[in-house]
């Protein structure tokens, strides 16, 4: 009996401590009883996935464990947000999450950006090397070869320190390790815990050297928030202390003896008090030349891609036109699937195919920018195929029977006559949608491609300066979009005035 | 010449003519009368293959085109047809993407895939010869109606065709601009131009016509 009475003075006591961090929570926490935290579940093993294995079991992942004791020290339930990765500063600055609990590394740049609470996993970094390249045996052996990493991610930050790598940048780091297998890239550098959860999934590659440096896991809060930062630095002590989050680590394998160094003040104090000071370096060093210089490239590739897609698209889309009305019948019905086919998917989905799809088939695999400028040709083609077909049946039949009356075959007639008119016809309408191409081409950007758009959200997501950058790469659009619209309202007029 | 040895036409229920025989004589000019929906136009594009038969022959030398061939067999032989035939439509039918020399010149080079220079000068004494010599780089759609008209006659005649086929040729026009067409179709007739003209008016059917023929109006 007296055994049940201390053990409950115990438990009251630790229900007593409880309160006691929940005290130190901001208000509006204590009040809603809720923390939502922003993960990126894509590609998230270990962090926050949903096991392929048992996908009934809801999402599962050490910080998903962390989460949970966090909560039950703090006395609030934890709600998980789904955030892309590369917009986890972003979406907490916005408001939509209130911390972010994600592998979310230490960075230079995050530091400028976000608080950090004190670290909760030390953790190193690995270099996993594909087949063809059995001469690298580290980083050294890397330049002037492509190299995928995270978006923003540690991996990213140390790769820009070492010039002459091609630094390929991937949402996920299941992708990156996707072209690495399929020897796209030569090599792919990810945290270890994310490397050693991956791995089964690509039997094929093969890590090199040993795992190195000491980097940090901590929690992201808004930098108006300190009692928040200060609350969860509490709590994480005390998980520290009462031995939950080597439990949790253990749990997951991810147990390293690094791991030791968490409680030491030079870990523990880290980042707390540098957020301030921090900021205005980063602020003072953002290069405006640099910056102007990427969006200017990026302009440059966006205008590549847009101009050699289209005039694909033009070629194919008069053929498809042209099997579709003069073709013998197989070739009409494959033209009727084809337009259909490619203008009832998503762009998207027929770009992952091309890219991902394909890239596992070792003779159809194209570069990033050969299979982006190639799907948005594929997918315009479909478009401007039922322009032309419009405009073909636009001509007016006396003029097919003028040219059959001189002894033209059909070929000829549709050569001579019909096409150069239909074009004429088409000239404003495909003009509109060259236009609309320019915009859309952003959309290579799932496929590792850096143009405009991508070239911004990275300059963006580093320095927060998504105002001016923004006005800068709408008026990079601009500039490239209003002198076509000028020209196609000009050759509209012009078509009216021939009609008259 | 041309000629069509029973020849009939049907549109879905309704016959058109049935049996038809007609002969165009070489140097002369026949002319195809009837009202509206009798089938002369029909008859006309016959000529042509612009219309299929039905039943029935057509003739053209030693050139044979039978109702119901293949499709295969009937494009290469109206092919050849109508590389020795050229037509005039009531709408001229210019191509309105090219100047009017390029318009003449085009089936020449298309077709014949002639000597440029020697196609050119030929173009030029067509269009002179249809008073249209000053107008050669000007473009369909800034010519009246019966400049188009007489663009479309030496287009139609660059090709060196045996028959000119001409579908009402001036029925669209203001009666200054036919009274030009009339003159420049007078000087091909003298010239011995073997002419096969639709028309529904009877004055200048009986003043252009060897050989008159009047389609029936059906029932």
């Amino acid at each position: 009996m007296a055994h049940v009475a201390s053990l409950l003075a115990f438990l009251l006591l630790l229900v007593d401590g409880c309160a006691l961090f929940a005290q130190s929570l901001p208000q509006r926490y204590r009040e809603t009883g809720e923390i939502r935290w922003g993960a990126d579940a894509e590609g998230g093993a270990p962090f926050v996935f949903v096991d392929p294995n048992n996908p009934r079991g809801g999402e599962v992942g050490f910080e998903v464990d962390l989460a949970a004791e966090l909560g039950r020290v703090l006395g609030v339930r934890f709600r998980r947000v789904q955030v892309p990765y590369e917009s986890l500063v972003q979406v907490l600055d916005r408001g939509d999450c209130d911390v972010v609990l994600n592998g979310f590394e230490a960075t230079p740049a995050r530091r400028a950006l976000v608080r950090l609470s004190r670290p909760y996993y030390v953790f190193q970094q690995q270099l996993s090397v594909g087949a063809k390249f059995a001469d690298v045996r580290g980083l050294d052996d890397l330049v002037g070869k492509r190299v995928g990493v995270l978006g923003q991610s540690q991996s990213h930050q140390l790769l820009l320190a070492r010039p002459g790598i091609e630094i390929v940048v991937y949402e996920s780091n299941v992708t990156a390790y996707e072209d690495v297998v399929n020897g796209r890239s030569a090599a792919s550098l990810a945290d270890v815990p994310i490397a050693r959860a991956l791995r089964p999934m690509f039997p094929q590659l093969r890590d090199v050297g040993e795992p190195f440096g000491a980097y940090h896991y901590c929690l992201g809060v808004r930098r108006s928030e300190p009692e928040l930062q200060r609350a969860l630095d509490a709590a994480i002590g005390a998980l520290l202390a009462d031995g939950s989050l080597e439990r949790i680590y253990r749990r997951w394998s991810l147990w390293t003896d690094a791991q030791q160094t968490l409680g030491e003040p030079a870990v523990a104090y880290a980042y707390g008090d540098a957020a301030g000071s921090a900021t205005t370096a980063g602020d003072g060093a953002f290069d405006w030349g640099m910056a102007m210089a990427l969006l200017g490239q990026g302009a440059m590739r966006t205008f590549g891609i847009s101009v050699v897609s289209f005039a694909l698209a033009v070629l194919l889309g008069m053929a498809v036109a042209l099997w579709r009305l003069h073709g013998p019948r197989p070739l009409r019905w494959l033209a009727v699937v084809y337009v259909e086919l490619l203008r009832g998917t998503p762009i998207l989905v027929q770009m992952l195919l091309l890219y991902y799809g394909l890239g596992s088939i070792e003779w159809l695999q194209l570069g990033a920018v050969e299979a982006g400028v190639l799907g948005l040709a594929l997918n315009y083609a479909a478009y401007e195929a039922e322009i032309y077909r419009g405009a073909l049946l636009a001509i007016p039949r006396g003029q097919r029977e003028a040219a059959m009356a001189l002894g033209f075959t059909t070929a000829q007639m549709l050569r001579h006559v019909v096409v150069p008119q239909a074009l004429r016809l088409s000239l404003a309408p495909s003009t509109n949608d060259f236009i609309a191409l320019f915009k859309d081409s952003s959309i290579v950007m799932v496929i590792t491609v850096v143009e405009l758009t991508k070239q911004y959200q990275m300059l963006a997501n580093q320095s927060g300066r998504f105002i001016v950058l923004g006005l800068v790469t709408s008026g990079l659009y601009l500039a490239m979009s209003l002198p076509l619209a000028f020209l196609a309202r000009r050759w509209e007029r012009a078509m009216e005035r021939d009609h008259a | 010449m041309i000629s069509l040895r029973a020849v009939t036409k049907r549109f879905g229920e309704r016959t058109l003519f049935g049996g038809f025989d007609l002969d165009l004589v070489p140097g002369r000019t026949t002319v195809l009368m009837g009202r509206s929906g009798s089938g002369k136009s029909t008859l006309l594009r016959l000529l042509n293959q612009l219309e299929r038969h039905d039943a029935g022959t057509l003739r053209c030398g030693e050139l044979e085109i039978p109702a119901g061939l293949p499709h295969g067999e009937w494009q290469r032989r109206t092919l050849q047809l109508r590389r020795r035939t050229a037509m005039v439509f009531q709408s001229y039918q210019l191509f309105p993407h090219l100047s009017v020399l390029d318009n003449v010149t085009l089936a020449p080079r298309v077709v014949r895939g002639a000597e440029k220079q020697a196609i050119e000068a030929r173009a030029r004494e067509l269009l002179a010869q249809v008073g249209m010599a000053g107008a050669a780089d000007r473009f369909p759609a800034r010519l009246s109606g019966g400049e188009a008209q007489r663009v479309a006659i030496a287009r139609a005649l660059a090709t060196d065709p045996e028959v000119l086929l001409l579908d009402e040729p001036t029925s669209a026009l203001d009666p200054n601009s036919t009274a030009d067409v009339v003159a420049v179709i007078a000087d091909l007739k003298r010239r011995g131009m073997t002419l096969a003209m639709v028309t529904h008016d009877p004055d200048l059917g009986r003043l252009l016509a060897d050989q008159l023929v009047e389609l029936p109006t059906l029932s």
